[in-house]
């Protein structure tokens, strides 16, 4: 192994973020080896976008810190950023931009030299399958449109690291396929995906590496084999997660 | 129904107020601001009742009552915004009829705090017809009609200026129309008035009458013909002001029939694919990107738009107010200026949430300031220059030409330079890309109002130096003061903005992620 493949893609430690008295993330530590498929899992309000954002320098943590190839994200936010894809999970785009301008401006943002932005417009659009809404302002795209532009915004400057939150939420699943085949075709190459989602399924199939969080803390975290232990990892993460009820929901829901 | 929609309201208005003291303060402020006034509308009534005649209280009314209507109809546009607390397009997922939503905005509409204030002015005007108690008892009717009227037309402003119901991009035209008509009506109004001044007092009863035939004024002057003993007129204005609220009801029907049918409808206006618009022409890197970005949003973004309307106002209202010959009108290119200096002073709000993308790109702050400025002065600087040039030379006074570019180029300059500083540090609640532009937005404090003083202040002073030579031109008559100002004005003015790009770069780098952090706290709506 060479000197770089020892340091971690992604390397968070003790990250802490409150909210007012609300501790959002208490103090996650995580390892993200260069070259994996790193999944992110919990449930609604575990902490998955707070620590994303954290390590993407979004998000100023109250403690700890994260590096990204070994560039530490808050001390040196642009040489760490221009490192990074992003695909942030609930904040808007330049929404009043068509999909094509929109990613040839992330292109200029990040330095893209003029005459390679025009083709990897193209290329990102065909393969997002966003030919015929090209010229469409993003305001006016549906949920999974949306999500796809911003998905090729995150690929459009070749990143090192990959950081996706929820990309595949709304995506119809001919996109989603296609998608898969390139993120899967990334990381052989050596580049390396962490992803947040709530698809266990998604996660057994795409990922090498997995961590389960719940309230703001790792529960478990390695390769996805490591993890589940001999089970699926949907009945890992709920043995993991407990909250699993099994009533069949009120009487008065009930049709008959 | 109605009542369970009153408490949301007054639920969501509690809850809003108990997250942000500063909120409570601004509120508060305007409780005692509509105290203020209704008390000397009540004692002005009072007084109008006691010591004048019949034809001085017609008068009063029809006048007050008049400019009521107008305020509700445009106030909100104008200056305050539209409560969407509780709107349509939010009552529309429960099973409610038409009539039962705009029942409940009604209701709403009369128990705000304007609502309230309206009710209980127009209530006082029993007092003017306490020697007529016949007429008493009319103008209890009319003012159950006069509030129904205001409050339905204002909600009829608000249903039409939010779109027409139909798509993204007639909405944001219809807005942009409906707020160029209102602010050259200001103008048109304020220069007609102006040319009667003269015997205005004379014409007073005169106006009076008039405005009691129309639909604003029918109803505020039946009480008076009831008094007078003229019962075919009051009749007949009962009939105007009856049928301008059904009218109104029945425009506001059929807007809102549209607006909850076809809400958000996606347009279908495509672009040509390859037609990069900007982005394809300007050079690539952080500079180039955010230039490109920021000039498209201030040829395109109503919100933007919206500040570039008073480039047009000001020539156009001192031209009506002292005519073209005269010095405000050839000077009104400092006055835009000092407006424009102000217009991206809290730039970062505008992002919105998409500032993260911004941020996630980790471009250096000095290069986002930089394109930002360019982008504004793309548009600005052009804009005022040829304002400039056009009023000097209408007006006859070419020859302060040099001191009028200078002092107007100074503030402008400045203003670039001092909103790099001020949008790297303040983030204000302002109306999401795509909403109307009048749409009123929680969470804006009194705290963060008072800061646009402080912001002009600093804009003032830097601007100061170019105007005074200018100043000093216009005194002596001396033509070498004016380019002495022009010289200044760039100088200090580009040397403003340069220290600004710095600063307010070295400040943006650290200070970028509270901004996004501020900016998706803020409530959406």
């Amino acid at each position: 192994m060479t000197d770089t493949q020892m340091v971690p893609a992604l390397q968070l430690a003790g990250l802490v973020k409150r909210f007012g008295d609300k501790t959002a993330v208490g103090g996650v530590d995580l390892v993200v080896p260069a070259g994996s498929f790193y999944g992110l899992v919990g449930p609604n309000g575990a902490g998955k976008t707070t620590t994303l954002s954290m390590a993407t320098g979004l998000l100023r943590p109250d403690a700890g810190g994260a590096w990204v190839h070994g560039v530490d994200v808050w001390a040196d936010p642009v040489r760490a950023k221009a490192l990074i894809g992003n695909l942030a999970d609930g904040v808007r785009l330049f929404d009043r931009l068509t999909g094509e301008q929109l990613i040839t401006y992330t292109a200029m943002m990040f330095s893209v030299p003029r005459d390679q932005i025009a083709p990897r417009v193209a290329d990102l659009i065909a393969l997002m399958d966003l030919g015929e809404a090209a010229g469409t302002i993003v305001a006016d795209y549906s949920a999974g449109m949306t999500k796809k532009v911003a998905l090729a915004c995150a690929l459009v400057h070749a990143p090192r690291l990959l950081v996706l939150d929820e990309p595949f939420e709304s995506v119809d699943p001919v996109s989603a396929a296609n998608i898969e085949d390139v993120l899967r075709s990334y990381t052989s190459s050596g580049g390396t995906i962490i992803i947040s989602s709530h698809s266990m399924d998604l996660v057994q199939r795409m990922c090498d590496h997995v961590a389960v969080i719940a309230a703001g803390r790792v529960l478990a975290a390695g390769t996805v084999d490591e993890v589940r232990a001999g089970e699926s990892l949907q009945d890992r993460f709920l043995s993991l997660v407990g909250g699993r009820h099994t009533s069949e929901g009120p009487q008065w829901l009930r049709q008959s | 129904m109605v009542a369970t929609v009153l408490r949301l309201r007054y639920r969501i208005l509690g809850n809003s107020l108990a997250r942000r003291p500063w909120q409570l303060v601004g509120f508060c402020f305007g409780i005692l601001w509509a105290l203020g006034i209704l008390t000397s509308v009540v004692a002005g009534l009072v007084a109008v009742a006691v010591f004048q005649g019949l034809e001085a209280a017609r008068a009063t009314v029809v006048i007050g009552g008049s400019a009521l209507v107008l305020g509700w109809v445009l106030g909100p546009v104008l200056i305050a915004g539209m409560d969407t607390t509780v709107d349509a397009e939010k009552l529309a997922p429960f099973p409610l009829s038409a009539t039962q939503i705009m029942a409940a905005l009604t209701a709403t509409g009369v128990t705000g705090i304007p609502g309230i204030a309206t009710s209980i002015a127009a209530l006082a005007t029993i007092a003017l017809w306490v020697r007529w108690p016949l007429a008493a008892i009319a103008a209890v009717v009319c003012i159950v009609l006069g509030v129904l009227t205001c409050v339905v037309a204002s909600r009829l402003v608000s249903a039409l200026s939010s779109g027409l119901g139909g798509n993204r991009r007639g909405r944001e035209f219809v807005g942009t129309i409906v707020l160029i008509l209102l602010i050259m009506a200001g103008p048109i109004v304020t220069g007609t008035l102006a040319l009667t001044s003269a015997d205005v007092r004379d014409r007073i009863p005169r106006i009076a009458d008039v405005l009691g035939w129309t639909p604003i004024g029918a109803v505020w002057a039946v009480p008076a013909d009831v008094a007078a003993g003229q019962g075919v007129s009051a009749v007949a204005r009962l009939l105007i002001a009856a049928a301008t609220l059904a009218a109104l009801w029945l425009l506001w029907a059929r807007a809102l029939r549209g607006a909850v049918t076809t809400p958000r409808q996606r347009a279908a206006k495509v672009a040509r694919s390859g037609a990069l618009g900007l982005f394809g022409r300007m050079p690539t890197g952080g500079v180039g990107a955010t230039w490109a970005r920021s000039l498209t949003a201030w040829l395109r973004d109503p919100r933007y738009l919206r500040q570039l309307l008073i480039v047009p106002l000001f020539p156009l209202l001192f031209a009506f107010t002292s005519g073209i010959d005269g010095f405000m009108f050839s000077s009104s290119a400092v006055l835009v200026a000092l407006v424009l200096c102000l217009s991206g002073y809290t730039d970062v709000s505008y992002d919105g949430t998409a500032f993260a993308s911004v941020l996630a790109t980790g471009i250096r702050g000095r290069d986002d300031r930089l394109g930002r400025l360019l982008g504004a002065a793309s548009i600005g600087i052009p804009l005022i220059v040829l304002l400039a040039v056009v009023t000097t030379a209408v007006g006859g006074r070419l020859e302060h030409l040099p001191g009028i570019l200078g002092a107007s180029l100074g503030l402008v300059l400045g203003g670039y330079g001092v909103s790099a500083v001020s949008s790297a540090l303040l983030v204000t609640p302002v109306a999401a890309p795509g909403d109307s532009p009048f749409k009123s937005v929680p969470g804006q404090t009194f705290l963060t109002g008072l800061l646009v003083f402080v912001v002009m202040g600093a804009c003032l002073v830097i601007g100061a130096p170019a105007i005074a030579f200018a100043v000093a031109g216009f005194i002596t008559g001396a033509a070498v003061w004016g380019w002495v100002a022009l010289v200044v004005g760039i100088v200090v003015g580009g040397g403003a903005a340069v220290l600004g790009v710095w600063l307010g770069g070295r400040t943006l780098d650290r200070t970028g992620p509270d901004l996004l952090q501020r900016i998706r706290a803020f409530p959406t709506t």
